[in-house]
């Protein structure tokens, strides 16, 4: 396969996993802005949003301050924000045209017209507030068909795994992101142990990636704890949205190229190493190195395998 | 003005069946079935894209329902003299980077050739594989009576619109599959395999094992870049842009997921300026550094040839008739337009006292630039021509006015005459010439209006070649 063609096909679906996440980190801040005495709480969790999106300091340089609808527009249609939903769309689309042929029709349907309804959604819209939840569902929904036209079209070949990598790198570094961001949260803290603060912060964070009802599943009804959440996110094989299921997914699918291609990789052993170590690790382990330390080596690290991947696939050059 | 379905104000044979159909065909079936087509078209994506900012308009080309219909004899007629010029033209080519008999034979003044904008110096002397300069070759044809189809220019370099024609007959036999049931209807659906066994033929000197061959695109930005995504995909091959590809040591290869693969033969969908900027325009961004020293190594081949545009120039398309006969021994069997070379006497007389009732062309010009109606121009227009002509006469060619010949086309619920022309593609291999029994039927569709060209309100039709 053409290393561009890879690329093109790993980018459209990173593309369309960060839409993905975009919508849900929206979603989380249109729920606390419906709850009364949290005025100082949105500003918060709003930027807390920025930051996790790595764009916080392009919105201040364009808007100087932190304004709910102005960040929503941001977020959501505005063309100068290159992470904005509709450039991610936008990115999604232009990957996928220059490799029109790598995909189905229906794959290449379902991204063209979601593009092209997403031109409608924004000259229609009049109230970005107000109609936030229909777009945020309309988001989820054209993921959501887009990922399950690839899964039920698609050839299960080389293409398709650099599209399901895509997928999960991209998950991968925004998990651990959104929880770098809100670590100081998950830190045992006296005042908050147990608090209503704890469990309501808590709460959200597990909505911003989908998980809050996912978690309730998997640790029942006990009491919500730090430790447990840092379990959940980070070591929970069953929790789609977790660290070592990306890392999994990673590992896997980039052992099928190896294997395809008959070549090793040096991204394939990174992963595999870090895989392995996951495997071993837990909660307490994490808390005791110091979670953001943790996370932050992680980002570093996925990075790193990217990289490997980059150079070994989309460069088309002998190592 | 010659209508194609009338002779003596009946039918003519090949339109029977279709026009009774037309005309008995349900109030609105064509509205809607039209719209189903539009919709159609847009899913597969079969557009031409038009960007600015963020709204990218892609549009449709229009497309009519009602079949251009050509008897099985007249296409046969098309066909052999459409292969003729094709194997003159590449025996042209080749005599012309190589000893230039047709110049020594004094049949073609050298000027007019060495000083062409497209005559390529860096091809004097080398031999092209197989001697095929140009695979591909899309002739524009007009008809003005029911005896003669005229060849109107020739397209040597990278005649596009093959796509549309295959396409027409997809949605046509969506739409309408009782047709195809009743009529015997000749396929254009072997093209790509067709365009696929010529490529394959074209091995450069050093390949040898099966060759790899590529599209090269300028990218998803250029016009007809679903074309060439359509043609890769029914080829089964790769589409590249020159990024894709590089050259170590006079190889080479493209970027894969496995490394550096080489590459044999390139169908190349970009101009000869563009292909290399080491050795042509160095401004170039996408073409691919060091390709045309691969190609002149004999490790890679060019399709078409660097240079061999210099066979569809307006110039050298007034020697057609002498070309064909220098080289073939034959007489053409498709006649050229009428055509006065201004840089003769006689002609150039004619010319400047008929300005009025002449399509006035500068030779080098293409897409109607350079290009003045006689009857339509204002006096200004006329003087200024008129002063171009005396002064470069070697640069003006002039026309009769064409009254092309006329098919109908659904306009509300009637059929209504409109202007078309043809264009079919040819194929040279290295041991065939060929076309599929078919082409691109291009339709003006402003009423009484003479231009085709799809940029400027022009549309298309499905073509079909019916054997009685």
């Amino acid at each position: 396969m053409l290393s561009r063609t890879a690329e093109n096909l790993f980018w459209s679906a990173r593309y369309i996993e960060r839409a993905d996440s975009l919508a849900r980190l929206l979603e989380v801040g249109y729920r606390i802005s419906l709850i009364p005495n949290t005025e100082s709480g949105y500003i918060n969790e709003w930027e807390s949003i920025l930051e996790t999106s790595g764009i916080k300091d392009l919105y201040l340089k364009k808007y100087n301050k932190i304004s709910k609808e102005k960040i929503i527009f941001f977020l959501l249609f505005d063309s100068e924000n290159p992470s904005s939903i509709t450039n991610c769309i936008k990115n999604a689309r232009e990957n996928i045209r220059m490799v029109r042929t790598a995909v189905t029709l229906e794959v290449w349907n379902a991204v063209n017209s979601s593009y092209h309804d997403l031109e409608i959604n924004i000259t229609q819209t009049k109230n970005v507030l107000k109609e936030l939840p229909e777009i945020i569902e309309w988001v989820k929904k054209q993921v959501n068909l887009i990922r399950g036209t690839i899964l039920n079209t698609q050839l299960i070949n080389d293409g398709y795994d650099f599209l399901i990598l895509g997928t999960y790198f991209e998950r991968a570094d925004f998990t651990a992101r959104i929880i770098n961001v809100k670590y100081f949260i998950l830190l045992p803290s006296v005042n908050y142990v147990g608090s209503e603060v704890d469990n309501f912060q808590w709460s959200m964070m597990l909505r911003s990636i989908s998980s809050f009802r996912a978690f309730k599943w998997a640790y029942g009804e006990e009491e919500i704890n730090y430790i447990k959440i840092i379990d959940f996110l980070i070591l929970n094989m069953t929790c789609p949205r977790s660290l070592i299921f990306s890392i999994e997914k990673i590992n896997h699918h980039l052992d099928r190229l190896t294997k395809f291609y008959k070549q090793n990789s040096l991204a394939k052993s990174k992963v595999k190493l870090m895989y392995n170590k996951f495997k071993k690790l837990n909660a307490d382990t994490i808390s005791d190195l110091g979670l953001h330390e943790f996370l932050k080596s992680f980002i570093i690290d996925i990075d790193l395998i990217y990289r490997e991947l980059e150079k070994k696939y989309f460069f088309g050059i002998n190592q | 003005m010659y209508n194609e379905i009338y002779k003596n104000s009946k039918i003519r044979k090949p339109y029977n069946k279709i026009f009774d159909w037309a005309k008995s065909l349900p109030e609105n079936v064509i509205v809607k079935k039209k719209n189903e087509a539009e919709s159609l078209f847009k899913k597969i994506g079969i557009t031409f894209s038009v960007y600015n900012n963020f709204n990218s308009t892609e549009r449709l080309i229009p497309f009519d329902m009602f079949p251009r219909i050509i008897s099985g004899t007249e296409w046969k007629k098309i066909e052999k003299g459409i292969v003729q010029r094709a194997i003159a033209i590449n025996a042209f080519l080749n005599d012309i980077y190589h000893s230039g008999d047709i110049i020594k034979a004094g049949l073609i003044p050298d000027y007019l050739i060495y000083k062409n904008p497209s005559y390529e110096v860096k091809m004097i002397g080398f031999k092209v594989p197989k001697r095929v300069y140009s695979p591909i070759i899309g002739s524009d044809l007009v008809r003005i009576d029911e005896k003669s189809f005229k060849i109107l220019e020739d397209n040597c370099r990278t005649p596009s619109g093959v796509s549309y024609m295959i396409e027409n007959r997809e949605i046509m036999m969506r739409m309408f599959p009782e047709l195809f049931e009743k009529l015997k209807i000749e396929t254009v659906e072997n093209y790509p395999t067709y365009l696929l066994e010529t490529l394959k033929s074209l091995v450069p000197k050093r390949c040898e094992s099966d060759p790899k061959i590529v599209i090269l695109t300028p990218g998803a930005f250029n016009s007809a870049y679903y074309e060439h995504s359509f043609l890769a995909d029914l080829m089964g091959v790769e589409l590249v842009q020159g990024n894709d590809l590089f050259v170590d040591e006079n190889v080479t290869y493209m970027k894969t997921t496995k490394g550096p693969e080489k590459v044999d033969i390139i169908y190349r969908r970009i101009d000869d300026q563009f292909i290399d900027p080491i050795s042509f325009d160095s401004s170039s961004l996408i073409g691919v550094p060091g390709l045309f020293d691969s190609y002149k190594s004999g490790h890679v081949n060019i399709c078409s040839a660097p240079g061999a545009g210099v066979a569809d120039d307006k110039a050298i398309y007034t020697f057609m008739p002498e070309i064909v006969k220098f080289y073939l021994g034959e007489e053409p069997i498709l006649e050229n337009v009428k055509t006065w070379k201004c840089y003769r006497y006689q002609d150039r007389k004619y010319v400047l006292e008929n300005l009025q009732k002449l399509v006035v062309k500068e030779v080098h010009g293409s897409g109607g630039y350079g290009l003045m109606i006689g009857s339509q121009a204002t006096k200004k227009e006329l003087q200024l021509f008129k002063k171009k002509i005396i002064e470069f006469p070697e640069n003006y060619i002039a026309q009769p006015i064409l009254s092309l010949s006329t098919v109908p086309i659904f306009s509300k619920n009637d059929l209504s005459p409109r202007h078309v022309d043809l264009r079919p593609f040819c194929l040279v291999s290295a041991k065939q010439t060929k076309l599929v029994s078919g082409g691109l039927t291009r339709v003006a569709l402003k009423k009484d209006s003479l231009v085709v060209n799809s940029s400027q309100g022009g549309g298309v039709k499905d073509t079909w070649v019916i054997n009685e």
